[in-house]
């Protein structure tokens, strides 16, 4: 192999490893914090894909303008599901819980998919770019400045997302409510917002994702498919509800997708990945790096 | 719909009839007493309303009926929902399908080829995820269920990829009529079949030790075990229906085993009632009829199929049984007071 074609695998890899990084820590939030299986995770992700391209085509806003509706707009809608959704059912619900979301999110990741057909229908809304320009490193070896950015993007997602968590009180709390949900109410946490703001904190993760990567994945109703997929597959690998392992997860899977890809073509690089989590569950089912949820057995 | 479980007590004194007992015996039976008259009119109906178009409606909600039934098995049962289960329907077909094309196979011997394939893949997945938590399963046959559709679009030598094969009809007839009391038999033996496991022994004791695991282990039931008899047979149904619909439709893509259709059978059996298996056989005669009238706006049907799974697990997590329970109560009180 020469050092191009590894160069172009590896930019591939890393930058779509940021992007599974921001929405796996998105999904692995839900998980950990408020026990919820977010399958239209991926519809999120079409959302922020949609008001991106809006803002930025329609209206013509500067890119990063564009970029952060997007994300504030996955916010609301985050928030909104939430409070209509996700709260009456934790209201019904006595046991099976996990299982409720999952089903729940389901039926709801349909409903969106299939409105958003319905009503922008099937044509895809992408741009070729953002930003122009490349980065040249050497002659051979060189990056868009438009992927470049998408991946600063991400990295700052991830990283002000990290320090939400570990510095703000509101961030404290978060954390309090994944450790202990009855301690945190005791000391005066209250629990429905809290859940709420995480739920739309995970919603708008997987918006910037969807947003930075307007020129890569263009906005379609089917568009959120692939990349809930993969972040399923990286909060499975890592540990389900485990916040730091699905980032670092993100690049792997990033990274180790682009190499299959190359050397297996599409069709059989999602049978390797599938080879890979058996192997991975057989051998220690909470994870690579642990899983933050409590009892993974059912013991 | 009634359950062994809340077997009912209305009359205590021996002597007054013999009715009390026939009934406790009719609900311990392989078959529910709701059954019984079901199962009648599901036999006549074609034969009263002679209609083409109407035998091809049974047929399919009969289909469908079915896939809700099996996966209420496991949905209901165990709390471990199959979120792959289109793709073990597909890898039923697609087995079916090949054997019946490539080495000329009567799809009478591949029906239960690909149950047996479908049973297989199951009890792999079962065996490696069933013994931790419930959601588990779920993503793992989810990922299973991906890797087959991916496997089908990218074996093109075989399966000819995205393009589909056609398959051999089981029938020569172009009547429905014939297909749709075949399938009735296969879902009627698939039922009882599906009974028996539930009120074996073992059965019994994970219902009613209320699928709680440590219970479960100091009574001597090893929950696992169950767990995974219940997954593999349900997956093996839901191939043997699969080699039906191959050899009922004709055309085979790798699209059936799309997640989406998941969505659709599992909508029906939590609308219909889990744990109820009829419940969403009956459900899916309700539904689809009406949406053959949206035949050409798929968007719709799904939508409305999304809606109503969202709705039925925030507002009404009983389902269509429940409402059915709630009646034959009130009828039941009201007889007490006349």
């Amino acid at each position: 192999m020469n050092l191009t074609v590894l160069w172009n695998l590896l930019v591939t890899g890393i930058l779509r490893g940021g992007l599974y990084a921001l929405m796996a820590g998105g999904l692995a939030l839900l998980f950990g914090v408020m026990n919820i299986c977010n399958f239209a995770h991926g519809e999120l992700f079409v959302v922020g894909a949609y008001v991106a391209y809006f803002a930025y085509v329609t209206f013509g806003l500067p890119p990063l303008l564009a970029i952060l509706i997007a994300a504030g707009a996955s916010f609301l809608v985050g928030a909104l599901l939430e409070k209509s959704l996700i709260l009456p059912l934790r209201r019904r619900s006595k046991g099976e819980w996990i299982m409720n979301t999952f089903l729940l999110t389901s039926g709801l990741s349909v409903v969106m998919q299939n409105t958003a057909q319905r009503v922008w229908g099937v044509r895809y809304r992408g741009i070729t770019q953002y930003w122009a320009g490349t980065i040249r490193i050497t002659p051979t070896m060189s990056v868009a400045v438009d992927r470049a950015v998408a991946f600063l993007i991400a990295v700052v997602g991830i990283t002000g997302f990290w320090l939400f968590l570990r510095r703000t009180n509101v961030g404290r709390a978060i954390r309090a409510v994944s450790q202990n949900e009855t301690g945190a109410m005791l000391v005066g946490i209250d629990l429905d917002n809290i859940q709420t703001l995480t739920f739309a904190l995970g919603s708008m993760l997987a918006g910037l994702g969807g947003a930075s990567m307007l020129s890569l994945i263009p906005a379609y109703p089917f568009a959120g498919g692939k990349p809930n997929i993969t972040s399923w597959f990286v909060v499975t690998v890592v540990g389900l509800g485990n916040v730091s392992g699905s980032i670092v997860g993100g690049f792997i899977v990033g990274l180790v997708e682009s190499f299959a890809f190359f050397y297996l073509g599409s069709g059989w690089q999602d049978v390797f990945s599938l080879g890979v989590i058996i192997l991975i569950l057989l051998v220690k089912p909470s994870g690579l790096f642990g899983s933050e949820v409590k009892g993974v057995l059912e013991r | 719909m009634t359950d062994v479980t809340q077997t009912n007590q209305t009359d205590s004194s021996p002597t007054r009839s013999i009715w009390p007992t026939v009934w406790r015996w009719l609900q311990d039976s392989p078959i529910q007493p709701v059954a019984w008259p079901l199962l009648a009119i599901l036999l006549l109906l074609p034969v009263v309303f002679r209609d083409a178009y109407l035998h091809r409606l049974l047929a399919a909600s009969l289909l469908f009926g079915a896939q809700a039934m099996v996966f209420d098995f496991t949905g209901g049962y165990i709390n471990a929902v199959n979120f792959g289960f289109a793709a073990f329907v597909g890898l039923g077909a697609y087995t079916s399908g090949l054997l019946a094309v490539n080495a000329g196979i009567s799809p009478w011997i591949g029906m239960p080829a690909g149950a047996l394939a479908a049973g297989l893949v199951g009890f792999i997945t079962g065996a490696l995820t069933l013994r931790l938590r419930g959601v588990y399963v779920s993503i793992m046959a989810w990922f299973v269920g991906l890797a087959l559709m991916a496997v089908t679009y990218a074996m093109v030598g075989l399966t000819r990829g995205a393009q589909g094969i056609n398959v051999p009809y089981l029938l020569e007839t172009p009547d429905t009529l014939p297909y749709y009391y075949i399938l009735l038999g296969m879902t009627v033996v698939i039922y009882v079949v599906l009974r028996l496991v539930i009120h074996s022994r073992v059965g019994l004791a994970f219902k009613a030790i209320g699928q709680n695991f440590e219970a479960a282990r100091a009574s001597g039931v090893d929950p696992t075990r169950y767990k995974l008899i219940n997954f593999t047979l349900s997956c093996a149904c839901a191939g043997l229906l699969g080699g039906f619909y191959a050899h009922f439709v004709g055309v085979l893509t790798p699209g059936m085993m799309v997640t989406d259709n998941t969505i659709e059978v599992m909508a029906l059996s939590y609308i219909g009632g889990t744990g109820t298996l009829l419940g969403g056989l009956v459900t899916a005669f309700l539904i689809t009829p009406l949406f053959d009238y949206l035949k050409g706006l798929m968007e719709i049907r799904l939508i409305i199929y999304g809606m109503l799974l969202i709705l039925t697990m925030i507002l009404y997590p009983a389902g269509l049984d429940g409402l059915f329970q709630w009646l034959v109560g009130r009828i039941k009180g009201r007889q007490k007071q006349g």
